[in-house]
């Protein structure tokens, strides 16, 4: 599995951002395209979102998560994945299977990481 | 910064994964307690469960590369009873990458060589029917007459602890007391 830590800085360009998610979990939907919008808006990219309830959409999000993600046979969401304009995907954030508020966190820490910091630099 | 040994995690890892304040999921609504296990497996265990014993999510988390799910249902199996109440669906994994979990532990990270994430799996086992139609959950007996947690599906309104080794116990004590 090509395993690309979001610590790395890949070459080129942030091109799409992608959420795996399905519309009835709650650290999905509103909470993970609210914070998954603003990160998109941040990096000057597109949210694509791709709902495991759709049949043409659950199966480019199982390939993601299975060659990307954290894949598991019932796998956790959301998922986040920042793809580039060389090809690679990053894995960002996956859904905490704890509270809600837990996966909250994880967006805030996010938006304000070194990483994203240093992402913009570049752009 | 260099590798641990064995997975283990420091400090500043542990705090950013830790989650507080949870209450009883459709059961009693009270606070949950966070019990942690040491197994043969190199990482760590947190059980969360309410004061009943009713389990919320049992996580096992680790810092590796690897993915440790395989060793994680083993271990499972051997702590529960029957060990059919592991199964594969119920064991979901997640990474933690660092900069989902602050500015100490995404520098933590970053610095790591070889660099790797934390991976976690979650066991969460959601409230079943048998097949009388009763509902049952998923229990756990931290009790000291063994040695190691034991997980057990019950009734959430059933009279008596259904912990099936204290029960074992408790049958053979009486054996040999009468």
């Amino acid at each position: 599995m090509v395993w690309d830590m979001p610590g790395a800085k890949p070459s080129g360009r942030p091109r799409q951002l992608t959420i795996v998610l399905a519309q009835w979990c709650p650290h999905c939907v509103p909470l993970s395209v609210r914070y998954g919008g603003r990160l998109a808006k941040r990096l000057g990219v597109r949210l694509r979102i791709l709902d495991i309830d759709r049949r043409a959409q659950e199966k480019l999000a199982d390939r993601l998560v299975r060659d990307y993600g954290d894949a598991s046979p019932d796998y956790l969401i959301p998922q986040v994945f920042l793809e580039w304009s060389d090809g690679r995907v990053q894995p960002l954030l996956t859904g905490f299977s704890e509270q809600v508020r837990r996966t909250e966190q994880a967006w805030r820490d996010l938006l304000s990481s070194e990483w994203l910091l240093s992402v913009r630099e570049t752009l | 910064m260099t590798a641990r040994r064995g997975g283990s995690l420091p400090p500043t890892l542990e705090a950013a994964l830790e989650t507080t304040g949870a209450k009883c999921y459709r059961h009693c609504d009270k606070p949950l307690r966070i019990r942690r296990l040491r197994s043969r497996l190199p990482g760590f265990w947190s059980v969360r469960a309410c004061p009943s014993g009713v389990v919320s999510v049992t996580d096992y988390v680790e810092w590796t590369r690897r993915d440790p799910t395989v060793g994680v249902g083993i271990q499972l199996r051997r702590w529960t009873f029957p060990s059919t109440l592991v199964r594969s669906r119920d064991l979901r994994l997640a990474t933690r990458h660092g900069p989902e979990l602050g500015r100490a532990a995404e520098r933590l990270l970053a610095s790591a060589r070889p660099a790797r994430g934390v991976r976690v799996v979650y066991w969460r086992v959601y409230p079943f029917r048998a097949k009388n139609g009763t509902e049952r959950r998923l229990f756990v007996c931290f009790r000291r007459t063994h040695p190691s947690p034991v997980f057990f599906a019950s009734a959430p309104s059933a009279a008596s602890w259904g912990c099936p080794v204290c029960a074992r116990r408790r049958t053979a004590a009486a054996k040999r007391n009468s």
